[in-house]
């Protein structure tokens, strides 16, 4: 057993789209950066230099993709993480990202972010601070062992606890019992939670999530002839007070992917801006008059938005809408799997039993970054009650405050760590000395 | 967390000799302690006016009723009560030891969450009591 109430627990969040790390009992995290790292292959990166000065960009690209792949084996790359460094660009720096599906496949990846939490972020030793992760609904045994591996193994952690994000959230709620709807980044999840304990065959998840959005955001912009030029490709100078010159700077050994990472950041800034879920499901017809929104570009130019800013969070509840945006076709593939966000509710609590489910249906829970976007909780709520048989009450909850919204994994988390009475549930280092990893199954359900 | 005995106690005289017609409890310093009992008398808007708007409470309540067959029935309810303008601490830590202290409330019939009023109205009281 571990009993140190003493030391503070760090409390790490690795999200899909964020790392959200920071002091357990504290009501916010210290250090909020991208999950993405920029990797630049080191071993063949004199010959890729020289093939492309032979051949040019084209073959440049293909080229990183293959000393890529051919690097994993290896393992000789140079990683850059946080969002300053990856703020600066870099030739043949690609932009990878750790997780798939929301659980870790790249655990060098992982591990370089969790180092820079500790080291550059928060700036603590880990060998004296027990860690509390808060995990996906849908890690695998094998993850939660190889995690517990790592943390013991490499940083020798003291105690280690994992949580699940739903039951996070819905303790940062108030609530034992409650259906969790997280929206966030790379996928959503609709999670039941019942007395702390989530109920495994009843989670729901699509790949839609806020970085899908921003991608519909950004093809169906391009489509219309708006194309977001990357902060680095350009140059703005103050010719006059007030007047602003722009030099467009071409980098051809910039890779696709870390082009594709800078445009994001700009689209879902315009996102988080302008978008508001309709009220009603769109259609095309009633919403093509609407007032346009002016959105300032970095580079000086200003866009006006109209029907995209209905037409995309629409996306979450009807998928099948991304389909009409030009260059999204390929979503074609996954889309009969994926499922509106108001259906994902009703299934996941049919799957449930039949005593709960008049509570689940009363404590929906909105959380995530996109649970953040206007008026998705009104439309949610709407699309609930026409749907749900009679009896039920249907409520959905989230947080008025934003912050909370966005991190109401993290806070969980750094309350439960922080509870006095929580301290007897830690995976302490000689527990797992004793018994191994796969013991971290029976500490942390 | 750890339970003062007067809960019990309390709850039991509750349950058995129906000295009252509520309790309820709050946290502080890592114990649930009885923070104030109702006398058989008051009434169920008695009851909803002693929780604070602003703070997490427990409560236990002691419902009469009358079923459709013209019997009169009584049943125990217990609240968490969470209201959203709480602090997220306090309501993480309610909810995260209503487990452990339902538990030691034995004949409890029937649980509730609330974190609004018109979570626990009246008519929501009766439909779970029926």
């Amino acid at each position: 057993m571990y009993g140190g109430d003493e030391v503070s627990a760090i409390v790490i969040d690795l999200g899909s789209h964020t790392c959200k790390a920071g002091y357990a009992g504290e009501d916010a995290p210290k250090a909020v950066f991208p999950s993405v790292v920029g990797a630049i292959d080191q071993m063949d990166f004199d010959e890729t230099a020289i093939t492309e000065k032979n051949s040019g960009s084209a073959v440049d690209s293909k080229n990183i993709v293959k000393t890529l792949d051919s690097d994993k084996a290896k393992g000789k790359r140079k990683l850059f993480v946080g969002s300053q460094s990856l703020g600066f660009r870099r030739d043949h720096m690609d932009v990878l990202s750790p997780l798939k599906d929301g659980v870790i496949a790249d655990w060098e990846i992982a591990d370089c972010i969790w180092d820079h939490a500790f080291r550059e972020c928060l700036l603590v030793d880990p060998r004296e601070h027990p860690m509390l992760l808060a995990e996906p609904s849908s890690n695998t045994p094998q993850q939660r062992e190889r995690t517990a591996e790592l943390m013991f193994e490499k940083y020798k952690v003291p105690a280690l606890f994992l949580a699940k994000n739903a039951v996070l959230t819905s303790f940062a709620s108030g609530r034992a019992t409650a259906l969790v709807v997280d929206s966030g980044g790379g996928s959503t999840t609709v999670a039941p939670v019942h007395d702390g304990y989530v109920l495994q065959k009843a989670v729901a998840s699509s790949p839609i999530g806020g970085e899908f959005l921003t991608d519909c955001l950004l093809k169906s912009l391009e489509s219309k002839g708006m194309m977001i030029k990357p902060r680095y490709a350009f140059k703005r100078k103050e010719t006059r007070p007030g007047e602003y010159q722009t030099v467009d700077l071409d980098f051809p050994n910039t890779t696709e992917s870390y082009k594709l990472y800078s445009q994001r950041v700009i689209a879902s800034d315009i996102k988080e801006c302008v978008c508001r879920a309709p009220d009603t499901p769109y259609d095309e017809s009633s919403y093509s008059n609407i007032p346009m929104t002016p959105y300032e570009l970095p580079d000086g130019q200003t866009i006006e938005i109209g029907a995209d800013r209905f037409k995309i969070p629409d996306v979450l509840f009807n998928p099948s809408l991304a389909q009409t945006i030009p260059g999204m076709e390929n979503f074609a593939e996954i889309a009969p799997s994926v499922r509106g966000l108001p259906q994902m509710v009703i299934e996941s609590i049919n799957k449930c039993d039949v005593d709960i489910r008049r509570e689940l249906f009363s404590s929906i829970l909105l959380a995530g970054g996109t649970a953040s976007m206007q008026q998705l909780k009104e439309r949610l709520e709407k699309d609930l009650l026409e749907e749900s048989p009679q009896a039920a009450r249907v409520k959905v909850l989230a947080s008025g405050n934003a912050t909370e919204r966005r991190f109401s994994v993290w806070i969980g988390g750094s309350i439960l760590a922080s509870l006095g009475s929580f301290q007897q549930m830690w995976f302490s280092k000689s527990e797992y000395e004793e018994h191994g990893a796969s013991y971290i199954q029976r500490k942390c359900p | 967390m750890a339970v003062h005995d007067e809960c019990k106690l309390k709850f039991v005289e509750l349950k058995a000799k129906r000295n009252y017609r509520f309790i309820i409890f709050k946290i502080e310093d890592q114990e649930v302690v009885v923070e104030k009992l109702g006398s058989p008398d008051e009434t169920y808007e008695d009851f909803t006016e002693s929780l604070p708007a602003n703070e997490c409470r427990y409560a236990v309540y002691d419902f009469d009723f009358i079923t459709d067959e013209n019997c009169q029935k009584s049943k125990i309810f217990f609240i968490a009560w969470s209201p959203d303008t709480s602090k997220v601490r306090s309501k993480m830590v309610y909810a995260s030891s209503k487990d452990r202290f339902k538990r030691e409330l034995d004949g409890i019939q029937v649980e509730l969450q609330a974190t609004d009023p018109s979570e626990m109205s009246l008519d929501i009281i009766k439909g779970r009591a029926l």
